[in-house]
Order: C-alpha cells, then sequence, then structure tokens
C-alpha cells in the first residue's frame, strides 16, 4: 500500500546572527519497504511570519546572557505549516529556541517550545557564580527544563510510583489526533514525523510523568541547567543550593514527586517538563 | 555582502530516495531560501547520480548510502559526491574514484573479528591508512574553526587545509578558508574541506604497538580542547604477529595530542574520508597522512 503525505511550510530562523526564511513544500512516499520524497509546488495559503517577536527574543536573550557569560551558540525559531495525508489537512505553528551559554569551560544548555525567557533568566543570574564541583545531593528538585529532559529516557523504566502518559494535543505525522493515553510498551499509538524528509516513526508525544505525591519541598538543591545532553537515566546539571551553585552529576534511581504544573519541551515528539523531586 | 546559491542533491540508500533542492540569496545577514528547482543542477546531478548507480553494483554486502550534489555558488558550478558504506559495526565514507577499493578495505578490515582489548597508554600507535588525518582534523582543524591558538605542534608537522579558496595551515591557527553549507536552507560556515598532513621527522616503527586503521568518529570539545577519537579498527601488533583489538577510544587534551607525536613514516595516504557534522550540517572531508606514530602517556 502507497502512502503519501505533503507538507508545505515557512520558517524563519535567526541562527547566530544570521536571520534564515525558508519557503519550502514536499511530498513524501512511502510504499513497503521504500520511501522516497521531493520537493512539490508551494503553496501560497501560509500567513506571512510576523518575525517582530523572534527579533524580540534575540535581542532579550543577548540582554540577558552578557558577559562575563557569552553566547556559544542560538538558533530561535518560529514556523507555520500545513499538512496533507489521506484526505486529512491540519496545520501547526511551532517556536522555539536552541540556546547555550558559557561562563568559563561550563556550557548550560536550553532548548525551549515557546519564547518564555524565564529559564534563560534563571540560569543567566546563577551560572556566573558556578563553584567547583560537588557530590550529587542526597535529594534534589529539577527544574522543569531538566526534568523535561529526562522523561524520554524513562520511558519502559520508570520507577512504580510514577507513571507516564502521553498528553492530548495536536496530529501525528499521519494526521491522527493525539490523544492521551497511558504509555506502557512499545508500539505507540502515533507518528512522530518532524520533516517531509524524515520517515516516519511511532513515537510517544507529549510524554508526562504522573505521581501521586505532587507536594515538592523548595527548599531542597535545585538542578536549573543541563550542562551535558541527557544520557539514560544520568544527568549533568547546574546546582542551585541556598549558598552555592556547583556542576554535578545526577543518577536518577528514583522519584519522590512530581508537581502537577508543567511546561512543553521540545525533547522527541515533546515531553511535559514538571518540577521533580528526586 | 551578497552571494547567491543552488543546490540539487540527490540522498540515496538501498530503500530511500530523497531529492533536495533549493536557492538562497543572502544579502548582508539575512538568507532568503526557497525550494526552486535550478535546472541545469538537476540535469548534472542526475548524470552524477547514474554514474554513481552503476558503481554501486559491487557493494556486495552491507548498507550504503550516497549523497550527490550539484551546486552553484556565485556563477560557479561544482558537483560533490560521497557514499557511506556499513558492515557489521564498520563503516567508511568514500568517493566515487576510490569506492572499489576502500570497499574490499572494508570487507579485509570486517573479516577479522576482534579478540582483544586496547591498552592505549601503555603501547605506540601507528595511524595507519591516512588515519592520522582524522586525529589532527579533530586537534588541529577544529580548534582553527573556533580561532584557538596554535598548541605547540612539532616543528616536523604541518596540517593544511586545502579547497579552492586556498590553503590553510592549521597548525598555525590559520582557519579553513572555505565557507561550506550543506543545503540552501544552511548558514555556510567556515569548514575544512581536505585536510593533509606533512610530516618530515622519519620514525622506524616500533615492533610492539597498536595500528590504527579505522576510524568510526571523532570529537572536539572546544571549552576544555579535548579530542576524542573512536577508533573501529586497529591491531595489536608484536614483531610478525598480530590480533585485532576491540572498539576503543582516544580522549585526550588537544596539546596531550601535540605532545605525543613522534614522527612518521611512508609517504602520504588517502584516509577513505570523513562525514565532519557541526550545526546540524553534514559535510565530507577528505583526508591525507603518512603514518604517524604517537606514544600517549
Amino acid at each position: 500500500m502507497s502512502e503519501s503525505y505533503r507538507k508545505f511550510g515557512r520558517t524563519v530562523r535567526y541562527e547566530n546572527g544570521t536571520i534564515v526564511r525558508v519557503e519550502e513544500a514536499g511530498e513524501a512516499v512511502e510504499e513497503g519497504k521504500t520511501f522516497s520524497c521531493r520537493p512539490v509546488a508551494r503553496s501560497n495559503t501560509l500567513a506571512p511570519i510576523d518575525t517582530a517577536p523572534l527579533e524580540q527574543v534575540v535581542r532579550e536573550i543577548e540582554d540577558l546572557v552578557r558577559p562575563p557569560l557569552t553566547i556559544e551558540r542560538i538558533v530561535v525559531s518560529e514556523g507555520v505549516a500545513r499538512h496533507e495525508f489521506d484526505g486529512r489537512e491540519w496545520r501547526e505553528t511551532i517556536r522555539r529556541v536552541h540556546l547555550s551559554m558559557v561562563f568559563r569551560s561550563t556550557r548550560a544548555l536550553i532548548h525551549l517550545g515557546d519564547f518564555d525567557l524565564d529559564d534563560v533568566r534563571a540560569i543567566a543570574a546563577a551560572l556566573p557564580r558556578i563553584g567547583p564541583q560537588r557530590e550529587a545531593p542526597a535529594r534534589v528538585l529539577l527544574a522543569p527544563n531538566v526534568a523535561a529532559a529526562l522523561v524520554p529516557h524513562l520511558v519502559g523504566v520508570a520507577p512504580p510510583n510514577v507513571r507516564l502518559s502521553q498528553s492530548a494535543g495536536g496530529f501525528d505525522g499521519k494526521g491522527q489526533p493525539v490523544e492521551a493515553r497511558p504509555i506502557g510498551e512499545e508500539p505507540w499509538p502515533n507518528w512522530y514525523r518532524p520533516s517531509y524528509r524524515s520517515r516516519p516513526v511511532l513515537a510517544p508525544f507529549h510524554l508526562r510523568v504522573l505521581c501521586d505525591v505532587t507536594a515538592i519541598d523548595e527548599d531542597l538543591p535545585r538542578a536549573i541547567a543541563l550542562l551535558a545532553p541527557p544520557e539514560p537515566l544520568l544527568l549533568r546539571v547546574l546546582c542551585a543550593g541556598r549558598d552555592h551553585v556547583f556542576p554535578a552529576t545526577i543518577r536518577v534511581m528514583r522519584i519522590d514527586a512530581v508537581a502537577r504544573e508543567a511546561r512543553w519541551y521540545p525533547f522527541g515528539a515533546g515531553s511535559f517538563g514538571a518540577e521533580m523531586m528526586l | 555582502m551578497t552571494s547567491d546559491f543552488a543546490i540539487v542533491t540527490r540522498d540515496e540508500t538501498q530503500h530511500e530516495s530523497r531529492l533536495i533542492h533549493g536557492l538562497a540569496e543572502r544579502r548582508g545577514a539575512v538568507i532568503e531560501a526557497r525550494d526552486d528547482c535550478d535546472e541545469e543542477l538537476r540535469a548534472l546531478c542526475e548524470l552524477e547520480w547514474n554514474r554513481l548507480r552503476n558503481a554501486l553494483g559491487r557493494i556486495r554486502e552491507g548498507r550504503w548510502r550516497c549523497v550527490v550534489s550539484a551546486s552553484r555558488q556565485d556563477g560557479a558550478v561544482s558537483t560533490t559526491s560521497t557514499i557511506s558504506v556499513n558492515l557489521l559495526d564498520l563503516s567508511i565514507v568514500t568517493t566515487p574514484p576510490h569506492l572499489g577499493s576502500d570497499y574490499e578495505m572494508l570487507i579485509e578490515l570486517a573479516s577479522v573479528p576482534p579478540t582483544a582489548d586496547a591498552h592505549v597508554r601503555e603501547l605506540p600507535l601507528v595511524w595507519r591508512n591516512g588515519s592520522g588525518a582524522v586525529l589532527l582534523h579533530e586537534a588541529a582543524g577544529h580548534a582553527a574553526e573556533h580561532g584557538h591558538a596554535p598548541a605547540g605542534w612539532p616543528s616536523w608537522l604541518r596540517v593544511l587545509d586545502e579547497s579552492e579558496q586556498g590553503t590553510a595551515d592549521l597548525t598555525r591557527g590559520e582557519p579553513p578558508m572555505a565557507m561550506r553549507r550543506q543545503s540552501f536552507t544552511d548558514v555556510p560556515m567556515r569548514r575544512m574541506t581536505s585536510v593533509r598532513v606533512e610530516a618530515g621527522l622519519d620514525r622506524q616503527i616500533p615492533a610492539r604497538r597498536i595500528d590504527v586503521l579505522l576510524i568510526a568518529g571523532g570529537r572536539y570539545e572546544p571549552l576544555t580542547e579535548t579530542v576524542t577519537v573512536f577508533v573501529s579498527a586497529a591491531d595489536l601488533v608484536d614483531g610478525d604477529r598480530s590480533v585485532r583489538l576491540r572498539p576503543f577510544v582516544i580522549e585526550s587534551p588537544r596539546a596531550a595530542v601535540a605532545g605525543a607525536l613522534r614522527g612518521s613514516t611512508g609517504g602520504v595516504r588517502r584516509y577513505p574520508g570523513v562525514i565532519c557534522s557541526k550545526e546540524g550540517q553534514e559535510l565530507f572531508a577528505a583526508s591525507h597522512a603518512p603514518d604517524l606514530v604517537t606514544e600517549f602517556r
């Protein structure tokens, strides 16, 4: 059986000092084991992107990340797209911020799915106060941006007191609505297709960790930034305690509590980060 | 600054086929990119792909991926073709003229199972098959791209990056001359094109040593100036006996790489090549070096 998918997209991206405006459209066809894709005639039904919010975010980041901090890498983007698959049509808009800021030999990584810069503010304020490496605290609180990076790595290995669930929202790469459901064993119900040039794969969307205990001890040292991409159940993080800011490596052995309030981050097909007490 | 760029690419594997084309107009700090097709480039790309497709028939085992591009930068047209072949846990990246010989080398390397572990700090390493160019691609090349000062390289060593735009002496900290990009939506950056190592200190090959034969990948961490090289095939050699080693990793500060270089032997040899990834842009870089001898202590 042959399946055909079309995407019409327009993006604006600020990348390390250059603005790139892209207009493109393409078709992907899957037939058994084979996959092919190619550009097709663009559609003019997509709304133009107002670049003012993106430019404002870049200015704000550059204001926040000032010496002694430096911006090693900054990519801020906004996009609109129309998708077609099997007679269905859907649209989406996206915003992304990918930032690495550096203090001496320490790099903090930030990945956002919106233009809210609260995480950037907190990290930029703490990073210049960093001290030497310390042992991971016995109990620690993961900030939502750090917890969100961990969530995809919990699939299949989450401790028994927490549950993973897919949250409802938008459509998958074959136009099926993404519906709320518990996440257990594979196969996942939805197709992830970040580009028409990517072969779609089954993946859990908008992952969320749920725990019966939601009360968080706000006095615990707080892991506020990733200092390296997460490895399964191993996080290299920037911790902010009452008096000290320090790098530490946390091995996730248990999860004691997860707050209710959560924010979406662009890890995998999306994950919700909430304050998480380890 | 204004510049115009167009590209047509075919990215093919045994089961997947991707056609990519587009134009990019740069006006100062803004690039306008659209997926329009330059028909002349399309014809060139198809011609090259059809040539290459015939040559792929000789790949009997393993998975391959071919990327064929025809591009125009400010009126100058060029074509590039690279082929990656994966067999068991080994892979090479090569170009059409060398596909046959590099594929045979891969077959030969894959035919010997690894049976021993490496002790890379206890024995000298001899970087065979031009693989020393990959070590210095990371240690000298990426450092120069980042504007880092030279690392105290031995006076008998030169690491050059050659491109149509000119030659940069990476050992002197000169960044690559070429501005390269993978596709029309990418921002061009100074990137290495063809790394050539010249070494003027002849060194006798130690009888007991590790021969590095194939590299799986490399990394340069600019904040700590640390070089990491993932060796996928190497032999532990003792006189005329040798045993294949399991994959291992060499991680060392850039200054220690400079300090570990002991000399070279033989003429400059072509390494199959590397795919260099930066900002998500994957570009082929050619690699040439004589057999280099290092001692990491």
